[in-house]
């Protein structure tokens, strides 16, 4: 249980966010705004966070979109995982969505959560990192819309009280050719000890990464390498491995040496598909 | 006649629990009831310097905060090595340091928040091997001061060790010069946990005259009273423990903890209602958890690919406090050769503290542990010899003229019949048709074996008992002291009861809970006894109902009771069959047409005491631990992937001596229930602890177990050798088709990878590891 009491609201409209947002802070408490709730249970319940306020944000219109325009297909944030998997709108995410938590969880978490939760590996922002996407945000100061890239350092850069309204993903991306391969330890519904999600634009490989650093990235560096037709699967999976920017993550679902060795064996896995279709 | 015995009878318990009427401890109503919760040791060991519980009682609601200073007793089942609350000392992460029994659960959370300790860490040992080490720090100051409960746990004095045994037969020191063929190895195993759906819970009440009424998640009620009785010197008739339904218990309920701590939380409001309830993440640290276990061994074969000797060492990772660990050792060395005649035995099976969450059984009571190392080593060994693994088993499977490494002589009836297990798993596993196949690229299927073995390991002086009452419809009650947590015993105990009477099932009434005022006492319902030991008291209890119904037969019919038959529901003279009283009208005495009443009710009662068992001789290790063995064969058959070290289950197999087979579905489902579990710990469960001795793994968001999806299939066969004195002949079987899964899986991957030194748990990285270690 949650042995703590906090304040529950849940405001009709992105200016009521904002107001309470500045209410609470004027009064010095911690407000954090509420999607799924399934990350905020388990950490007030080991005492990780403590919340004065939490902020429904399930009630706002603009976080329950999911709809396609000519140029965007406009994702709320509060839309749950299962919402756009079944959407089929963007098939990519559709799979990424697919293999965060299982079916029950995945009807409560929303895209907004899993974006901006603690849980480390956040998978849903490697196919927004893929496909330029674009976020909108809300905070004290207005309404803003950034390239998603710009707000993203492998975890949400926000200002206080700034919080994702919804994400736009150029059309573009949604059809393109893509691959998601996830390895876990040994157990199908689990954190990625690697995941590897790919798009191709024009025949160029755009890849992100989760599970193998400690914070989701995508890598130019990388890419050039993975593109690089004159180099066998092997030698190129080998030397993106080289490139990482930061050592293999290590913990109980995994040392940095196996991560390293289920990332370039996935990554064969992916180049040696791709040079299949090629031939 | 057959009524029960050998239908697939539908469970007792079926419709309440897949309603969800069915109760659980903590399902009981709340209203009046104060609320404990804990504060556990972050530190895996260390000194306790200071506890401020000051900010934590002013929290209005908080009743009562207790900590280890409040008493002085010692608890455990056989040696009393355990305080309820820590005292001056944490010796694993996990362990009760306070508790706080409030108005409401939130407040009594908040408080447990507010406890401040102070702590000096101390040095963790994490391994039975680094305890062992010279100038190892001493976990247990005094372990020979401790209270010892059964004559036979040896402590040894300014060590680790909390008991040892010996098991000495022949001479296998010399026996091993002359083998041609020998395989040495050792082996570590972590500890993993029983993850019982339901998590561990106990409520106490104390009522103005000394009456202890405690209701707990429990595989013992009788062993909280007695524990409770002999800890705060209570008559144990003022103690009333009752168990509802409890929701997998797996072992992990046999321990008497928080019974304890919710007597004491009571006791300390005055004797109000508490129940003490703990998270899933306290459930998986604090209560105890599956043993570790180190092992040495070396095992020698003959030119002719007979095995001459082994000698062994088991070092039980005990973790903290002993529990009932000293006797998972002890039925380590009574066991350990597994099913194989082997006339040259040296084994020393020792229980070792460290600074891990403190040990108890844990389904088949540490034989899966011991059974992965024996049966490696015997795959090995196979492998040396140039036998295929199967064969090799056959060959040196026990039989008539062989004996236990305690030295019982081999009988079927007391063994079981291991080459008839081994042909039909040859047969189902269609293992001639290769245990190792290329299906695509990278990719093979492949086959592993591995057979197990089990006697028990219970006091020689466990009893049981069982009592049977009619209702007016002619049907009947059967109450025993057995807990119902999903083994399907008291189905079986009916079955047997009307199996007796000649009666059908559904007219056998069974009282699911259990009230130790109520229920005559069964010692524990472990060891997968409950058959043996409940259904011979029941079927005592069938035949003194039996005799009263003749007794009241006779004086109605005026004929002598030799010539009174009961069956069918009826009592008649076998003289007249076709004038015969029903049941309804005879159970509660005759009452004639003029009013005339003959006879007396009739109320059945039936006791059993283990007879024949003995202490284990400490020289030679000779004795009888347990009533009989029950022994089988497993197969597991694997895809893996040889690039990757990843691997899917495709299928398992267990042939199964149960001796008799009284319900084929249930024990069809019980035995598959136990692969499963098996297949689970084995492929991914394990205790992970960083260098502190701090949890790594501690909620089910990292610790995975194995999920609906990605079962094999389960495919389960039994031979019937009959064990000529329990009822109908049937083994103990329960707990058994976990034993050797776990050795199964590990030969198969051990054969699919090419690869030698595999261990548990079998996670790809720890394939990969193995593998990068034995690159040519």
């Amino acid at each position: 249980m949650i042995p703590f009491d906090f304040v529950y609201c849940r405001p009709d409209t992105l200016n009521e966010v904002t107001d309470t947002f500045k209410r609470y802070q004027n009064e010095n408490k911690k407000a954090i705004c509420y999607g799924g709730g399934s990350e905020i249970i388990t950490m007030c319940r080991v005492s990780s966070i403590h919340p004065d306020v939490v902020v429904d944000i399930k009630n706002i219109p603009e976080c329950r979109v999911l709809e396609k325009d000519n140029f965007f297909l406009n994702i709320g944030a509060a839309c749950t995982l299962n919402q756009i998997k079944e959407s089929k709108l963007f098939p990519l995410l559709g799979l990424a969505c697919g293999r965060i938590a299982d079916h029950t969880n995945q009807c409560r978490i929303t895209l907004g959560g899993n974006l901006c939760g603690t849980i480390i590996y956040r998978e849903t922002s490697l196919p927004l990192l893929l496909s330029d996407a674009e976020v909108t945000t809300s905070g004290l100061d207005g309404i803003r819309r950034v390239p998603f890239q710009n707000i993203f350092d492998g975890r949400v850069r926000l200002k206080e009280g700034e919080w994702i309204v919804q994400v736009h993903i150029p059309v573009w991306a949604l059809q393109a050719r893509h691959a998601h391969i996830k390895k876990t330890t040994q157990e199908k519904i689990d954190y990625p000890l690697v995941n590897v999600t790919a798009i191709w634009k024009d025949d160029v490989l755009r890849t992100a990464f989760s599970g193998i650093c400690s914070r989701p990235f995508r890598s130019s560096q990388i890419e050039a390498v993975l593109n690089d037709h004159g180099l066998s699967p092997e030698i190129r999976a080998e030397k993106a491995a080289e490139l990482l920017p930061e050592p293999p993550y290590h913990d109980v679902e995994g040392s940095s040496e196996y991560r390293a060795f289920v990332f370039r064996n996935t990554l064969c896995e992916l180049l040696e598909a791709w040079q299949n279709d090629r031939a | 006649m057959v009524t029960s015995i050998g239908k697939s009878i539908q469970r007792k318990d079926a419709w309440e629990k897949v309603t969800g009427f069915a109760q659980y401890t903590d399902d009981f109503p709340t209203t009046g009831v104060l609320c404990a919760r804990l504060l556990t040791s972050p530190y895996g060991h260390a000194r306790i310097l200071k506890i401020d519980t000051a900010k934590a009682s002013a929290v209005k609601g908080v009743k009562s905060i207790l900590t280890g200073d409040d008493f002085k007793e010692l608890h455990g089942p056989l040696l009393l090595d355990r305080p309820a609350l820590a005292q001056n000392v944490v010796r694993y992460a996990g362990e009760p340091v306070a508790l706080v029994v409030a108005q409401e659960e939130s407040v009594a959370e908040r408080a447990v928040r507010l406890i401040e300790v102070e702590y000096e860490p101390l040095p963790v040992l994490l391994t039975p091997s680094e305890s062992l080490s010279q100038g190892a720090v001493l976990i247990h100051e005094k372990v020979t001061g401790y209270k010892r409960m059964l004559t036979d746990i040896y402590p040894e004095e300014g060590t680790n060790i909390a008991s040892r045994y010996h098991i000495q037969k022949g001479n296998a020191a010399e026996a091993l010069k002359k083998c041609e063929y020998i395989v040495q190895k050792q082996f570590s195993l972590p500890p993993s946990d029983h993850l019982a759906m339901e998590v561990r819970t106990a409520r106490a009440e104390i009522s103005s005259d000394g009456q202890v009424q405690i209701m707990t998640s429990s595989q013992s009620p009788y062993a909280v009273r007695q524990q409770i009785s002999g800890a705060f010197m209570i008559p144990a008739g003022q103690i009333q423990v009752t168990v509802p339904f409890i929701g997998g218990g797996f072992g992990g309920k046999s321990a008497v903890m928080l019974e304890i701590l919710a007597f004491l939380a009571s006791k300390s409001v005055g004797g109000k209602a508490v129940r003490l309830i703990i998270t899933r993440e306290q459930d998986m640290a604090a209560p105890p958890s599956r043993i570790g276990l180190e092992a040495d061994i070396t095992i020698g074969a003959d030119k002719d690919g007979k095995i001459q000797a082994a000698q062994m060492i088991f070092r039980l990772d005990c973790g903290a406090y002993t529990d009932i660990s000293p006797y998972m050792a002890k039925a380590i060395a009574a066991d350990c050769t597994g099913p194989y005649h082997m006339e040259h035995v040296l084994c020393d099976s020792l229980c070792v503290y460290t600074n891990h969450t403190y040990a108890t059984a844990y389904r088949s009571f540490a034989h899966e542990s011991y059974t992965f190392c024996m049966e490696r080593v015997i795959d090995l060994l196979a492998k040396r010899c140039g036998w295929d693994p199967l064969e090799f088993r056959y060959r040196n499977a026990i039989h008539a003229g062989s004996t236990t490494p305690t030295q019982v002589p081999y009988t079927e009836s007391l063994i079981g019949d291991l080459r008839k297990c081994l042909s039909r798993a040859r047969q189902l596993s269609l293992w001639d048709a290769g245990s190792r196949t290329a299906i695509k690229q990278n990719t093979v299927k492949a086959k592993g074996i591995a057979c197990f073995w089990k006697t028990e390991n219970p006091p020689t002086d466990a009893i049981s008992g069982a009592t049977v009452t009619f209702n007016t419809d002619g049907s009947v009650n059967l109450v025993t002291g057995v807990v119902e947590m999903g083994s399907n015993g008291q189905t079986h105990l009916a079955q047997i009861l009307a199996e007796k009477l000649g009666i059908p099932c559904e007219k056998v009434h069974v009282v699911l809970s259990v009230d130790t005022r109520a229920a005559p006492e069964h010692w524990k319902t472990v060891a997968s006894l409950t058959e043996y030991m409940a259904g011979k008291a029941v079927l005592r209890a069938a035949d003194d109902l039996l005799q009263q119904l003749r007794s009241n037969g006779s004086q109605v019919f005026g004929c002598p009771i030799s010539d009174i038959e009961v069956s069918h529901g009826r009592v008649y003279s076998i003289r007249n069959p076709e004038r015969f009283i029903e049941f309804k009208d005879i159970a509660q005495g005759y009452q004639a047409p003029d009013g005339t009443s003959i006879g007396e009710p009739v109320l059945g009662r039936g006791g059993m005491m283990l007879k024949g068992l003995s202490m284990l001789d400490p020289q030679t290790g000779k004795g009888k631990t347990g009533p009989a063995w029950t022994l089988g064969a497993q197969v597991v058959e694997v895809e893996a992937d040889i690039t990757t070290f990843s691997y899917r289950i495709l299928s398992a197999l267990t042939v199964m001596d149960v001796g008799k087979v009284i319900n084929p579905e249930s024990m069809r489902s019980m035995v598959a229930g136990g692969m499963a579990m098996g297949m689970s710990m084995a492929s991914r469960e394990a205790a992970s602890y960083d260098s502190q001795g701090v949890p790594q793994a501690p909620t089910l968001r990292t610790y995975k177990l194995m999920h609906i999806g990605q079962e094999p299939d389960y495919q389960v066969d039994f031979v019937e050798t009959p064990q000529d004195d329990s009822p109908y002949g049937m083994r103990s079987y329960a707990e058994h088709g976990l034993i050797a899964i776990p050795a199964a899986l590990g030969n198969a991957l051990s054969n699919a990878f090419g690869i030698e030194e595999v261990t548990l748990p079998l996670t790809p990285e720890n394939i990969w590891k193995a593998s990068q270690k034995e690159k040519p």
